[in-house]
């Protein structure tokens, strides 16, 4: 290729690729979220219900269940999901709900009877205000508004991550009871040298960005 | 070419001005007055409009603030509507283009069979921009008809108060509603703050999670 020929494609790209240039490319052009009442992850257990995600022309979506039973895991009623929101550049906006009744995990290791998860996203703006716990009792404990991300052990089971709120890209997941399976690894002589995940428990997650 | 590229300055500088001229001149036209009167929603405009997002309401309201979780005395909404500003024949009713309401009212004391009120608004016929709040961002007083998912209740009509009042959303935008016709099973029905001392507009009530977003639309 001639120099000629470089010196007039480098002339071409640095005046087409001006006009390609809108406002609207540097500003927000997306818009998630999604939530759910119940999500059960183990070797033999794979289960979201119910769920909502924001579809792609951004306006809303709902899924509700009276009663959910994932096994002897989790029990739930009155369980909602909803995601709503927008793409529209900087005016761009996401949120989503879970919202439970009375709810039993494990056989009544831990209850509740209202859950709230609740995550709002707009440029530069995300939160989980609006979330809530009621009535909590993990263990034969109550526990009143957790703050973000108490974890608490649950001896022989694993542990739980109350009012989790895990940063995203544009956004935020709050999960609200989030369950933590775990099995002891053992050594040669019968020593616990760690543990090993086995499986997940999430009731009441919403999620929400924008980017 | 030195020409050439004076001229294509000039138009450049001219265009820039242009757009940025009229795209204020837009945003102006449409902005809520401020420091008006205490009593809002009362006057509306057809206009382009489009509001959307959801949210948690604590009614009845104490203060702003989340009631005690343990109370249930909450509701939770997603909502969205979208107009194009063309009022209907008769010129009095500025017709929706599309929306949508899932309301759910988790008190105890309206729950119908047993499980939490489910409001689910199956058409949104009208939608009007509100001129008079103090909403910084834009309000919408829109409405149509409903179904109460418990019952199955169908053909209610519904009203909405529907406030942007900048970010984030909680303690600052408000949302209110009326059903028109009594639910069966519950009666008159209505989640309203008619308290000008409450902002951010009468009778929105404020958010306590979540966000409404109005859409300018240039």
């Amino acid at each position: 290729m001639k120099i000629d020929d470089i010196r007039r494609a480098v002339r071409f790209v640095g005046l087409v690729l001006p006009l390609t240039w809108s406002p609207g490319s540097l500003a927000a052009q997306g818009a998630a979220a999604n939530a759910f009442g119940v999500a059960v992850r183990t070797a033999t257990i794979n289960q979201t219900t119910p769920s909502a995600v924001l579809p792609t022309d951004g306006t809303l979506a709902q899924n509700q269940a009276s009663n959910v039973t994932v096994g002897t895991l989790v029990t739930a009623q009155d369980a909602f999901a909803t995601a709503t929101g927008a793409a529209d550049g900087e005016q761009s906006d996401a949120v989503s709900s879970a919202t439970l009744g009375t709810v039993s995990i494990l056989n009544g290791l831990i209850t509740a009877d209202g859950v709230v998860a609740m995550a709002s996203s707009t440029i530069d703006n995300s939160n989980a205000e609006g979330s809530s716990l009621a009535n909590l009792v993990v263990n034969g404990t109550q526990v009143s508004d957790p703050e973000p991300n108490t974890r608490l052990d649950l001896p022989g089971v694993g542990y739980v991550v109350l009012n989790e709120q895990i940063a995203t890209a544009g956004g935020m997941t709050v999960n609200m009871i989030h369950v933590v399976l775990q099995q002891p690894v053992l050594g040669l002589l019968g020593v616990v040298t760690g543990y090993r995940t086995t499986g997940n428990i999430i009731v009441g997650s919403a999620s929400s960005s924008v980017n | 070419m030195s020409k050439l590229r004076a001229l294509a300055g000039v138009t450049a500088t001219v265009a820039i001005a242009l757009v940025g001229w009229s795209c204020e001149a837009h945003r102006t036209a449409l902005a809520p007055s401020t420091g008006g009167p205490l009593f809002h929603f009362f006057v509306f405009q057809c206009s382009p409009l489009k509001m959307t997002g959801g949210g948690r309401i604590d009614y009845p309201p104490g203060t702003a603030e989340k009631n005690p979780p343990a109370s249930h005395q909450y509701e939770t909404f997603g909502a969205h509507v979208m107009a194009s500003g063309q009022p209907d024949p008769s010129g009095t009713t500025c017709l929706a283009d599309k929306g949508e309401l899932e309301w759910i009212d988790h008190r105890p004391e309206m729950e119908i069979n047993g499980h939490p009120l489910n409001l689910h608004a199956t058409a949104v016929t009208f939608a009007e921009l509100a001129v008079d709040t103090d909403c910084s961002d834009g309000a919408v007083h829109w409405g149509g008809t409903l179904r109460v998912q418990n019952t199955g209740q169908e053909n209610l009509q519904f009203e909405v108060w529907d406030c942007d009042n900048g970010e984030p959303g909680n303690g600052h935008d408000g949302f209110a509603i009326r059903v028109i016709q009594p639910i069966d099973g519950l009666g008159d029905y209505a989640v309203m703050c008619p308290d000008p001392d409450l902002p951010p507009a009468e009778p929105s009530c404020t958010l306590t999670g979540g966000n409404r977003q109005f859409h300018p639309t240039h």
